[in-house]
């Protein structure tokens, strides 16, 4: 499905996802592709943004270039404004400190729900089992906003997940509250290398909100075993700028370990 | 008022009754400032029994206990239950080792073996999630019963965890109840200790304290050993003070094949080649046979790594922020 493009399906996610970050916030970040989101979010467009990690970094400034594959090194814990311990952590997003969570996922439902547990439904079974929560649980639970950046593959994009393992909007609206999570928090938008959704503020249903250049409704719908709603004006997303890419291929992962090559 | 709970997790869970902790603490834990130091080979053996629930600080990617690990590994201890949260290769190693017929799962990364395992039911798995397990951590560190948390409700990982949501009878809303934990055995890995106990963790981290005052036994790996006078000039760096202490293991680059942040960096090239054995489980035996059975203590397995890797990895390290 992936066309023959100047960037990757990788660069396009993160540069989508570092310009809707906005300024003077706090985010949780997550492993791998978030990482990068927030070194070039704060190079270009958020540089008071405030990255916070599990294992209890708090404003850190990563070495670049990032290497892939390491969580709370020296590199990923470099010149924070204070190192401090994972209680202490989920208790600052759980008093309602942290912005906007950035989380990846094996599948997502409509309303926002996803699985990093396991393929199958048999949980003393698994087909294929995964890591599992991690913060993952935690972090779509008390963050104000959560991102969710994912590859759009029509498995991932499921209208019942294998295993719910984090909270989206469950299912519908005040269904969060109702179960007993914190008011207000909630999915926010996913980001693919395609399409960005979010989520439609009264039935909580995603909702396609704007297209990769290239790419059409179409694309995205036959790549998805549920259709979404659809925003009133699709708007299309810029591609990655001459400036993104300088900065992705030679500062920041010139390796290209995670944004990958044409 | 009767507390109405209202769902139940449908897994298991290590219970313990806090005033039976409190016995044990009282019973068991020496007060005297002795000497612990003794070999990994007499720790383990002393303080981890078959069946035993075991926990670690941080995991095999940053500042983790490897060493001890490998040496569980070595005696082939049996049926332990782990704390799997925040781990790396821990949980794959344990089971590649034959160890483990339980995880509380955080988050088992790394590797494929504890994967084909749990795939294949020869391992149970217990959901929760990195920020529930470190919670119920702190209730054990308490001393409390339970602890009243704000998440998981909702999902999957509630219903495979042992937690229980009840109605908050201060506010009338629905309120999850974590179990607290108390693990047998904790393994953590320090930048410095003394040979009584008290040990210093540099840098951030999961829950190092939590885990210390909440487990029976605590056995600390460290990098290096220092005098109490050390210790006893700057308090304020101790984290965990020695009558939480049950051994202290020399071990330095205890951390390899990850790092210990502020002294060496992460051997990326030993973690591939894990990861490649794990491709078969002949692989893996081959694995450790070589880096686990075939050492006879964590010595030997470092001069298999050999001493310009261990040089390279230190001089590769960012020192900045930790030693200061």
């Amino acid at each position: 499905m992936n066309k023959k493009l100047a960037y990757t399906p990788e660069e396009m996610m993160i540069c989508t996802a570092a310009r809707l970050i906005p300024d003077k916030t706090t985010c949780f970040i997550g492993y791998g592709i978030p990482q990068i989101v927030i070194i070039l979010a704060q190079k270009l467009y958020a540089p008071n943004a405030c990255q916070v990690y599990e294992f209890g970094a708090i404003g850190p400034q990563i070495v670049i270039p990032f290497r892939r594959g390491m969580f709370s090194d020296s590199r990923n814990n470099y010149r924070s404004v204070a190192w401090t311990y994972m209680n202490t952590m989920f208790a600052h997003a759980c008093l309602g400190y942290i912005d906007y969570g950035f989380l990846g996922a094996a599948q997502v439902d409509p309303y926002g729900n996803i699985n990093s547990t396991q393929i199958g439904f048999d949980h003393s079974r698994p087909k294929i089992r995964f890591p599992g929560s991690g913060g993952a649980n935690d972090v779509a639970s008390y963050c104000w906003k959560t991102f969710l950046i994912m590859k759009h593959e029509k498995e991932r994009f499921v209208k019942k997940l294998d295993f719910l393992t984090s909270p989206g909007y469950l299912d519908g609206p005040d269904a969060r509250e109702k179960a007993g999570l914190p008011r207000g928090g909630g999915p926010y938008r996913v980001i693919t290398s395609i399409a960005l959704f979010g989520f439609d503020e009264k039935t909580k249903y995603m909702e396609l909100l704007a297209l990769a250049p290239e790419y059409s409704k179409e694309d995205v719908f036959k790549n998805m075993n549920f259709e979404p709603l659809v925003a009133k004006k699709i708007e299309e997303l810029k591609p990655p700028t001459e400036e993104e890419l300088r900065l992705l291929r030679e500062e920041i992962d010139p390796d290209r370990g995670i944004i990958g090559r044409i | 008022m009767i507390m109405k709970i209202e769902e139940s997790g449908m897994g298991s869970f290590k219970f313990t009754d806090p005033d039976d902790m409190r016995e044990w603490v009282r019973d068991k834990k020496s007060r005297f400032l002795e000497s612990k130091l003794m070999t990994e080979q007499e720790a383990i053996e002393r303080f981890v029994k078959d069946g035993d629930y075991l926990a670690f600080d941080l995991a095999v990617l940053v500042r983790g206990p490897s060493s001890l690990e490998r040496e569980i590994v070595r005696q082939r201890k049996k049926n332990l239950f782990l704390a799997g949260k925040f781990s790396f290769l821990d949980c794959a190693l344990l089971v590649a080792g034959g160890c483990v017929t339980r995880i509380d799962c955080g988050f088992m990364g790394g590797g494929a073996s504890h994967f084909r395992a749990i795939e294949k039911g020869e391992v149970e798995v217990i959901e929760w999630s990195n920020g529930t397990i470190s919670a119920r951590f702190l209730a054990g560190a308490l001393g409390l019963p339970f602890i009243p948390w704000r998440g998981l409700m909702g999902t999957e990982t509630f219903k495979h965890s042992a937690a229980k949501i009840a109605i908050d009878p201060f506010t009338g809303k629905r309120i999850t109840l974590l179990p607290a934990l108390n693990p047998d055995v904790a393994l953590i890995h320090a930048n410095q200790c003394d040979v009584y106990g008290n040990a210093r963790l540099f840098g951030p981290g999961c829950t190092p304290i939590e885990v210390a005052t909440a487990s029976k036994r605590v056995i600390i790996s460290t990098e290096e050993i220092i005098d109490i006078e050390e210790i006893r000039k700057a308090p304020a760096k101790t984290t965990i003070p020695y009558y939480m202490v049950d051994a202290v293991v020399l071990a330095p680059f205890g951390g390899h094949p990850g790092s210990v942040p502020g002294l060496y960096d992460a051997d990326f090239e030993h973690m591939n080649e894990f990861f490649k054995a794990e491709k078969d489980s002949a692989l893996m035996e081959k694995y450790l046979d070589k880096y686990v059975h075939h050492c006879k203590d964590h010595q030997e397995y470092l001069d298999k790594i050999g001493k310009s890797k261990l040089e390279e990895l230190k001089r590769k390290e960012i020192r900045e922020g930790y030693y200061e």
